[in-house]
C-alpha cells in the first residue's frame, strides 16, 4: 500500500503538471515537478509489479480461492493458462471467448511450467467470479501502463531533458491513473475474500449485522452520494488551482511560500 | 493481571472519550456558530480551530479503537444499536472535514455553500453524538422512552458544544469577535445547564441499581463534589459573562477552565454510575473483555500511542497559542 500510494501522488503531481504545461499556465517549478514526479513513478512501478508478484504467491499459499477467480481457472489443472481476457459465466462454469497464453497462469503463479493451479470447481466456496477477474485486470492493466508511460517519459526526460507534446498528453491522461489501479486492486483483495471476512474462520454471512434491508441500502445509497459529491468538488476544485498561472520567481516575494496556519505564535 | 488490563483500557478508552468531547467539542461548537460571524470573522474562526481540528478528532478514534480491540462483544452491541446516529456523524465529520478545505481552495462564489456545509456537519454529528449519548445511558434499549430521551439529549448536547467553541473564541479572538463570542455563551448556558440537569436525573431513572449508588448514605456525601462543582462553575460562567470588563481583563479562559470542570465531572459521575458495566443492565467490562493474550499485546500499542497523542496535542497548543489571525493559502 505504501507504493501504491507514493505511485498514485507521483502520477497525480506528474499528470497536473504535464496538463499545465500543455495549457501553458506553466511556472519554472512546473518541469521540476514533473520531473520528480515521473522519474519517481518510474522507480516505483517495478517494485510495485515486484510486490504484487510477491503478494500473489502469498495469495496463493492463504487464499487461493481467490487467485482462482482473479484467473477464472475453473478447473484443477497443470500447466494452467492465463487467461488474458474473457467473459466468465459463474452459471456454465466456463469462461467464454477466452484468450489465453499456454502455460503462464501457472507460470506466474507458482514460477514453474507445469505447477499446479487449483480451480474453482474445487472449493467448497468460492468469491464471485466476474468481479475479481475484471477487477484484476483493470488493475493490472493501468498498471501496465503506468510502467510505459512513466519509462516512455523517464528516457525522454533523460535524453532530452524533456517531454515532447505526445509524451505530456499521455501524462496528463494518467492523472489520475493511481486512485483507478487501487481501487481496483482493493476489489480484488475485498471480494476475492468472500464469502469469509476471516479466511476460513468466520464467514461474513454469520457477523452482519441484522439491520434491515431498507436501513443498509439507505446509508450504502448514502455514503456513495456523498462521495460522488465530493469528488466532483474535488475535481472542480483541483482544475481551479491547475489553471491558476504560476508565478515567475521574481513575481514570488516569498520564496518560501506564504504560511499555511492561521495562527501567530 | 487480567483483572487489571480490562481496568486499564476501559479507563485507557474513557480517559479518550473525555478529551474528545473537551477538543472536539470546541471545533465542533466553533464550526456551529460560523454562521453568525461576518465574512472576514468567518475566516477568523476556521482559523482559530485550523490546527487543531483534525487531532481533537483522533480522539474519538482512539476511544472506538479501545472500544473494537479490548471489549468487541461490547463494540458489536453498542456500534450496531447506534448504527444510525453512527452514520449522521460520520457523514457530518467528513462534509465537515472536506468543508474545511473547500471553502478556501474552491471557486470563491461556492464558499458561502461550504460555509453552510461546514456548520451543518458541525450540527449532524453533534447531534448525533448527543442521541448516541442519550441512547447509551438508557442501555441501549429502543424504548419509547429511551428514543425520547436521545431526541432531548440531542437538542441539548450541541449547546455544550457551543459554549466550548464560543470559550475557545474568547481565548483565540480580539475585538467584536470576541464581545459576540461572550454573547453566544450567554445564549447556550441556560441550555447547556439544563442539558446537564435532564442527564443527571435520567440516569438514576433507568435504573434502580444507579439510583441506590447515588443515593445511599453515607456514598452520597462522598459524591457532593460532583454536583457541587458543576453547580459553581455554571454559576461562575454565569457572573462572568454578564462582566464585560473581567473578560476583557484577560479572564476569558476561566469559561474553558469551566466547562473542562464540567465535563471532566459528568465523565466521573457517568462512570460511577455504570461500573463494572459496559453495556447498561446487560454486560460487564469483564464480560466484554477480550481474551488476556490480547490485551497483553495491544497494551505496549497502548502505551505508546497515547504519551504520543497526548504529545503533540500539548505541543501543537503551545506552538498555536495566542490570538488567531485570518487563514489563506494565496
Amino acid at each position: 500500500m505504501m507504493l501504491a500510494s507514493l505511485l498514485t501522488s507521483a502520477f497525480l503531481v506528474a499528470g497536473v503538471c504535464a496538463w499545465r504545461m500543455i495549457q501553458g499556465v506553466d511556472g519554472p517549478a512546473t518541469k521540476m515537478v514533473l520531473k520528480t514526479g515521473i522519474y519517481t513513478a518510474a522507480i516505483i512501478i517495478p517494485l510495485q509489479i515486484l510486490a504484487g508478484d510477491l503478494h500473489g504467491l502469498n495469495t496463493l499459499e492463504h487464499q487461493p480461492a481467490k487467485v482462482a477467480a482473479m484467473e477464472a481457472v475453473w478447473e484443477t489443472e497443470k500447466g494452467a493458462g492465463f487467461t488474458l481476457i474473457g467473459l466468465p459465466d459463474e452459471e456454465a462454469r466456463e469462461t467464454r471467448f477466452a484468450l489465453k497464453i499456454p502455460y503462464a497462469a501457472s507460470l506466474i503463479l507458482t514460477h514453474e511450467l507445469e505447477g499446479e493451479v487449483k480451480g474453482l470447481n474445487d472449493f467448497e466456496a468460492h468469491p464471485p467470479v466476474a468481479p475479481v477477474f475484471w477487477s484484476f485486470r483493470v488493475m493490472t492493466g493501468v498498471g501496465t501502463l503506468m510502467l510505459l508511460v512513466s519509462w516512455w517519459g523517464a528516457w525522454q526526460l533523460f535524453r532530452r531533458g524533456a517531454l515532447n507534446n505526445l509524451a505530456l498528453r499521455a501524462v496528463s491522461l494518467m492523472t489520475f491513473s493511481g486512485w483507478v489501479a487501487s481501487v481496483a486492486g482493493w476489489y480484488v483483495t475485498e471480494i476475492g475474500r468472500q464469502p469469509w471476512i476471516v479466511q476460513g474462520l468466520v464467514s461474513t454471512a454469520d457477523v452482519v449485522a441484522q439491520h434491515p434491508t431498507a436501513t443498509l441500502s439507505g446509508t450504502l445509497f448514502g455514503y456513495v452520494g456523498l462521495y460522488i459529491a465530493l469528488m466532483i468538488a474535488y475535481m472542480k476544485a483541483l482544475r481551479i488551482m491547475a489553471v491558476k498561472p504560476a508565478k515567475t520567481l521574481e513575481q514570488d516575494s516569498n520564496p518560501l511560500g506564504t504560511p499555511l496556519m492561521g495562527t501567530s505564535a | 493481571m487480567s483483572e487489571a488490563l480490562p481496568l486499564f483500557f476501559v479507563s485507557a478508552m474513557g480517559l479518550s472519550l473525555l478529551l474528545y468531547v473537551i477538543l472536539d467539542g470546541f471545533d465542533l461548537g466553533v464550526g456551529m456558530l460560523l454562521p453568525f460571524g461576518s465574512n472576514s470573522e468567518k475566516d477568523v474562526m476556521i482559523a482559530s480551530i485550523g490546527p487543531f481540528w483534525d487531532a481533537n478528532e483522533t480522539w474519538i478514534v482512539m476511544g472506538v479503537g479501545v472500544l473494537l480491540i479490548a471489549f468487541p462483544k461490547a463494540h458489536g452491541i453498542i456500534l450496531t444499536a447506534l448504527y444510525i446516529p453512527v452514520t449522521i456523524m460520520l457523514v457530518g465529520l467528513i462534509l465537515r472535514g472536506a468543508a474545511f478545505d473547500f471553502r478556501v481552495k474552491s471557486a470563491d462564489h461556492r464558499q458561502p455553500m461550504w460555509n453552510k456545509l461546514f456548520a451543518l456537519g458541525s450540527l449532524m454529528a453533534a447531534m448525533a453524538q448527543g442521541w448516541m449519548l442519550g441512547a447509551y445511558i438508557t442501555g441501549l434499549t429502543g424504548s419509547t422512552m429511551s428514543l425520547a430521551f436521545s431526541l432531548l439529549i440531542s437538542l441539548t448536547l450541541p449547546a455544550l458544544y457551543i459554549m466550548l467553541g464560543g470559550a475557545w473564541l474568547l481565548i483565540k479572538t480580539e475585538g467584536e469577535l470576541f464581545d459576540k463570542a461572550a454573547h453566544w455563551c450567554r445564549l447556550a448556558l441556560p441550555a447547556m445547564a439544563f442539558a446537564l440537569l435532564l442527564v443527571s436525573v435520567a440516569t438514576p431513572l433507568v435504573s434502580q441499581d444507579i439510583a441506590d449508588r447515588w443515593f445511599k448514605l453515607p456514598d452520597a456525601i462522598g459524591l457532593l463534589p460532583i454536583p457541587m462543582s458543576c453547580a459553581l462553575a455554571i454559576l461562575g460562567m454565569n457572573w462572568m459573562l454578564r462582566r464585560p470588563q473581567v473578560l476583557h481583563a484577560g479572564y476569558g479562559w476561566f469559561i474553558f477552565v469551566a466547562l473542562m470542570v464540567i465535563c471532566l465531572m459528568a465523565a466521573i459521575g457517568l462512570a460511577y454510575s455504570i461500573y463494572p458495566d459496559i453495556v447498561i443492565g446487560r454486560m460487564t467490562l469483564w464480560e466484554a473483555a477480550a481474551a488476556t493474550e490480547s490485551l497483553q499485546f495491544i497494551f505496549w500499542g497502548a502505551i505508546v500511542t497515547l504519551p504520543a497523542i497526548l504529545g503533540y496535542t500539548v505541543y501543537v497548543h503551545r506552538v498555536f497559542s495566542g490570538k488567531a489571525t485570518e487563514l489563506s493559502y494565496d
